[in-house]
C-alpha cells in the first residue's frame, strides 16, 4: 500500500515531473483548441522528441497533453462554433448558442468544472476497477460493435434539429463519405475513381473543419453589420448548487464515457455524442431548450469525453491493448523506453500503473486551474468585429486542414465541404449528423461484415448469437427501444396507458 | 563573343558549384509510409538519429499515410533523385502491382538498407481446443469452417502465412478480416477469432501474459524473444522451402540518385543500425536484424517479391498475375 501511495505521488513531489505535466496540460489545451492539431499528432511528435529522455518525464508530458487536449477542443466549439476536436462536436451544439447570448464565460466555466469531474471519475474507475472493466470491454464481439454503431446512428434523432428527414439525409451522406477510399478489409478501392489521392479516403478532420469552420465563416458574412456579442462575465465558476443539480447527469455521462473509452474500437468522440443524446433523453424540462444553449447539453458531452481518457487507459494498462489512437501511440512510447506493455505490465511493473494514475490526476487538476484562468481574455474572441473574426476562422481552418496530413488535398476537401456545409445550413440541414455518419461509417461497415462473416454469412446464426449473448441482447433491445420510442407507435402506447 | 562565353562559363560554373558541395548540404526529408506509433514508424525513428550522426546531416521525418503506403511511395518517386528525399517503407509496395494498388514498386528505388524483418507466428486464443500445428490441422479437418482465422486483407502477413499453409495442406476455415494485427489480436483475446497469424513482436507480450498461446513460429530457427515457441519446421519440415520469410523495414532513395550519395547514406544507415539501443529495441520487439544493402538488398527484394507474389497469386488473392510484370516464379 505504501508503494502504491509513493508511486502515485511521484509526479506531485518531483518538481521536474510536476512542471512537465503542467506544461503538457497547458500546451494540450491550446493544441486541442486548434482544429486540425490533434492530441494524437502532438503525442506522436513527442515520441521522437522524447526518445532520449527517461521514461517518467516522457510519460508525464504526454499525459498532460492528452488530458489538456481532450478538454481544449471545447474552447473553439463554444467561442467559434468550430469544434477543436471530434470529441467536442456535441459541445458546440449548446455551447455556441450560449456564447451568442453573451454567456461564453459561464459556458467555459461549466465545461471546465465538468471536464474535471469527468476526468476524475475516469481516473477513479481506472485505479479501482481496471482489470474487471477491461475484462468486460474485451468481451465485445464484432456483432456488439455493430449494434453499438446502430445505436450511434440512432443519435441522428437528437442531432438533426428541426427536421428529422433532413437529419437522416445528412447522416446518410456522412456514412457515404466515410466509405470512400481503400476498403481496409479487402483492399478494394471504393469511390476512388482510380485516383491515388483518393485511396487514403477523405480525411474526417478535413470534413469536420470545413463543415463547421468554413461554413461558420460564410454564415457570418450574412451579418457583417451586426457587432460582436457583448459578453457578461459575472460568474465563471459554477456555484455549488449548479454542480449538485447536474450531479446525477454528470455521473451517468461519466459512466458512458468510461465504458465507451475503454472499448478498444471506440473513443471520446462517440462517448460525447452518446452522452449528449442521453442528456436529451433524461432531461425532462431544461431551462433552455437543447440546441439553443441548454446547460445539460454542455455537461453531458464534456464529462463523457474526459471520463473516456481514464477509460482508454484501462485496456492499455491491463492488457497492452490501446483504448484509442492516443493510447496506441503511448504503447509505442513505452516499448521504446524498454517497458513491455501487455498483460504482464501490471504484474511486473505495478509502479508504472500508479505513476500513470498519479500523472492523470495531476493533469486533471492543472486542467481545472488553466481552464478557469484567462477566460476573460478568451471570451473577447466572440466580441471581436466580424472583419477580424471571419479571416481568422478561415486561416485557422486552412492551417488546421493542412496540418492533419501535411497535404494540400485535405485543404481542398475542407474548402469544398465548407461550401457544401454553408448551403446545407442555409437550407436547414444540421451538420452534426454528417460528422456522426463519418465517425460511425467504418465502425458499422467493418463490424457488420466481420459479424456476418464470423457466422458463416448466415443471418439466422447471427440472430441466434445475438439473442444468446446477454451483452448483445441488451444492446439489441436498446436499439429496438430507442427506435420504437421515436415512432408514433410509442406515443400511442403511452397515451393508451394514461 | 569572348565576353559572352566567359559569362556562360561563369554561369555554368556557378550553377554546378552547389552539386560539388558536400552532401548533405541541407535538410533531408524522410517520408515514412505508415502512421505515427506503428512499427515502421517506431523502427525508423529509432534508427535515424544514429544514422544522422554518422551522416553529419539532419533528416526531418514525416508520416505520409494512406493507400497502403502508395501515397508516400509515389511522393518520393515523383520527386528529384538528388538524395534529399528518403523513403522509409515496409514490404507492401512489392505487391502493389499484383494487387492493382499502383504501377510503381521498389524497382523504381535504390535500397539504402534493409534493416530488419519480422517473424511470423501463429497464435491462438488460450482455450482453443488445440496446442500444436498438427493438432490444429486435425481439428480444422474434423470441423470444417468452424475455426475462425483473423486476416488483414489480401497481401498482408496473415494472407501470406495462410497461403503458405494452404499450399502445404488446404484448410477450410472462416476468415474474419481486421484492419491490422493489433485489432485482430484484441479480438483473439476476446474470443471473436480463434487463430491469428501475426508478427512475433505484436504477440510476444500476450503470450507471456497468457492471453494467447503459440501454435507455431513460422521461421527456421527459434527466436531469442520466445525461446520455447516451437518452429513450424520442427513439426512440418515441408515449410522449409518457403522460409525464412517475413515483413521487412527498408530505407530507399529514388533510382538514379548519384552513386556517391547512395554510398554515403548506405554507410550512415549501416552504422546507425549497429547502435546499442536500436539493437535492444529491435530485439525487444521480436524483429530479426538484417542490416543489408547494395546487391545483397537487391537480391533479397527480388526473392521476397517472387516468393510472395506467387504465393498470393496461387491463393487466388491477386488482381493481376505476377507474370504480367515479369516477376519470375520461384
Amino acid at each position: 500500500m505504501m508503494d502504491v501511495i509513493n508511486n502515485f505521488l511521484i509526479p506531485f513531489l518531483d518538481l521536474k515531473l510536476l512542471s512537465l505535466v503542467a506544461l503538457g496540460t497547458f500546451a494540450g489545451i491550446y493544441i486541442g483548441a486548434i482544429p486540425g492539431l490533434s492530441v494524437t499528432m502532438a503525442v506522436s511528435i513527442l515520441i521522437s522528441f522524447t526518445f532520449s529522455w527517461d521514461v517518467l518525464p516522457a510519460i508525464s508530458l504526454m499525459i498532460g497533453i492528452y488530458m489538456g487536449g481532450v478538454y481544449g477542443g471545447s474552447r473553439t466549439a463554444i467561442l467559434l462554433n468550430i469544434p477543436g476536436a471530434p470529441s467536442a462536436i456535441a459541445t458546440a451544439l449548446d455551447g455556441f448558442p450560449m456564447a451568442q447570448r453573451g454567456e461564453a464565460g459561464e459556458a467555459i466555466g461549466i465545461t471546465t468544472v465538468m471536464s474535471f469531474f469527468g476526468g476524475l471519475v475516469g481516473i477513479i474507475v481506472l485505479a479501482a476497477a481496471a482489470p474487471s472493466v477491461s475484462a468486460f470491454a474485451i468481451r465485445f464481439q464484432p456483432r456488439d460493435y455493430m449494434l453499438l454503431a446502430v445505436l450511434g446512428i440512432l443519435l441522428v434523432g437528437s442531432l438533426s434539429g428541426d427536421s428529422l428527414v433532413k437529419g437522416v439525409f445528412a447522416g446518410a451522406m456522412g456514412l457515404m463519405i466515410g466509405s470512400i477510399g481503400l476498403d481496409p478489409l479487402t483492399m478494394d478501392q471504393r469511390f476512388t475513381f482510380g485516383s491515388t489521392a483518393m485511396m487514403g479516403g477523405i480525411s474526417f478532420i478535413a470534413v469536420m473543419i470545413g463543415m463547421f469552420g468554413v461554413s461558420e465563416a460564410l454564415i457570418q458574412l450574412h451579418s457583417m453589420k451586426t457587432p460582436g456579442v457583448k459578453q457578461v462575465i459575472n460568474r465563471i465558476v459554477p456555484s455549488f448548487g449548479t454542480i449538485r443539480k447536474y450531479l446525477p447527469l454528470s455521473l451517468q455521462s461519466s459512466a458512458i464515457g468510461v465504458i465507451i473509452g475503454a472499448l478498444p474500437g471506440t473513443g471520446g468522440d462517440i462517448a460525447a455524442l452518446m452522452a449528449y443524446d442521453h442528456a436529451k433523453r433524461v432531461t425532462k424540462n431544461p431551462e433552455v431548450p437543447f440546441g439553443k444553449g441548454a446547460r445539460e447539453g454542455l455537461v453531458a458531452p464534456e464529462t463523457a469525453n474526459n471520463a473516456a481518457v481514464g477509460g482508454a487507459f484501462i485496456p492499455m494498462m491491463t492488457l497492452g491493448i490501446p483504448g484509442d489512437s492516443v493510447t496506441a501511440i503511448m504503447i509505442g512510447a513505452l516499448f521504446i523506453h524498454g517497458l513491455h506493455p501487455g498483460p504482464m505490465l501490471m504484474v511486473e511493473q505495478p509502479h508504472m500503473f500508479w505513476f500513470i494514475v498519479g500523472c492523470l490526476t495531476l493533469a486533471n487538476v492543472f486542467m481545472l486551474i488553466f481552464g478557469l484562468t484567462g477566460i476573460k481574455i478568451f471570451v473577447k474572441v466572440v466580441e471581436m468585429p466580424r472583419t477580424v473574426l471571419i479571416p481568422l476562422i478561415l486561416l485557422l481552418s486552412i492551417v488546421g486542414a493542412y496540418a492533419v496530413n501535411n497535404s494540400l488535398t485535405d485543404v481542398y476537401w475542407m474548402l469544398g465541404f465548407g461550401v457544401l456545409g454553408y448551403f446545407m445550413r442555409l437550407y436547414g440541414y444540421s451538420l452534426g449528423p454528417v460528422i456522426l455518419g463519418v465517425i460511425l461509417s467504418r465502425l458499422l461497415d467493418d463490424n457488420w461484415r466481420r459479424a456476418i462473416i464470423s457466422d458463416q454469412e448466415s443471418l439466422p446464426r447471427l440472430m441466434h448469437g445475438i439473442v444468446t449473448s446477454p451483452l448483445s441482447l441488451t444492446l439489441f433491445l436498446a436499439v429496438i427501444f430507442i427506435f420504437v420510442s421515436k415512432t408514433p407507435l410509442w406515443a400511442m402506447i403511452k397515451r393508451g396507458r394514461a | 563573343m569572348i565576353r559572352k562565353l566567359l559569362g556562360a562559363t561563369l554561369a555554368l560554373g556557378l550553377t554546378t558549384l552547389p552539386a560539388l558541395a558536400e552532401y548533405p548540404e541541407k535538410e533531408i526529408q524522410g517520408i515514412i509510409q505508415w502512421g505515427a506509433g506503428g512499427s515502421t514508424d517506431t523502427v525508423m525513428r529509432a534508427v535515424t538519429p544514429h544514422a544522422e550522426k554518422a551522416l553529419g546531416g539532419t533528416i526531418v521525418m514525416q508520416n505520409v499515410t494512406g493507400g497502403v503506403g502508395a501515397i508516400a511511395l509515389n511522393q518520393v518517386a515523383n520527386g528529384d533523385a538528388d538524395g534529399y528525399q528518403i523513403l522509409f517503407g515496409a514490404e507492401n509496395p512489392l505487391l502493389y502491382k499484383v494487387m492493382a494498388l499502383g504501377d510503381k514498386d521498389y524497382s523504381d528505388f535504390t535500397p539504402i538498407n534493409i534493416l530488419a524483418r519480422g517473424i511470423p507466428i501463429l497464435v491462438a486464443r488460450p482455450d482453443a481446443p488445440f496446442n500444436t500445428y498438427p493438432e490444429m490441422i486435425a481439428y480444422i479437418n474434423a470441423h470444417p469452417k468452424d475455426v475462425k482465422f483473423g486476416s488483414t486483407g489480401p497481401g498482408g502477413l496473415p494472407s501470406v502465412v495462410t497461403a503458405m499453409i494452404n499450399q502445404k495442406t488446404p484448410i477450410d476455415v472462416t476468415f474474419v478480416p481486421y484492419d491490422g494485427d493489433g485489432p485482430a489480436l484484441t479480438a483473439l483475446q476476446g474470443g471473436a477469432i480463434d487463430v491469428m497469424p501475426a508478427v512475433l513482436g505484436a504477440a510476444v507480450e500476450g503470450i507471456k501474459g497468457g492471453t494467447m498461446k503459440t501454435i507455431a513460429l513460422f521461421d527456421t530457427e527459434a527466436s531469442s524473444a520466445l525461446p520455447d515457441a516451437p518452429t513450424i519446421v520442427s513439426t512440418n519440415p515441408e515449410f522449409g522451402d518457403l522460409l525464412p520469410w517475413g515483413p521487412f523495414f527498408g530505407v530507399f532513395v529514388k533510382k538514379g540518385t548519384p552513386d556517391d550519395i547512395v554510398a554515403k547514406l548506405t554507410a550512415a544507415y549501416a552504422e546507425g543500425a549497429k547502435a546499442e539501443d536500436f539493437l535492444a529495441l529491435m530485439d525487444g520487439r521480436g524483429f530479426k536484424m538484417m542490416n543489408i544493402s547494395g546487391d545483397e538488398a537487391q537480391a533479397f527484394l527480388a526473392k521476397w517479391q517472387s516468393t510472395t507474389a506467387w504465393l498470393v497469386q496461387d491463393a487466388g488473392l491477386t488482381k493481376a498475375s505476377p507474370a504480367d510484370f515479369g516477376i519470375p516464379k520461384p
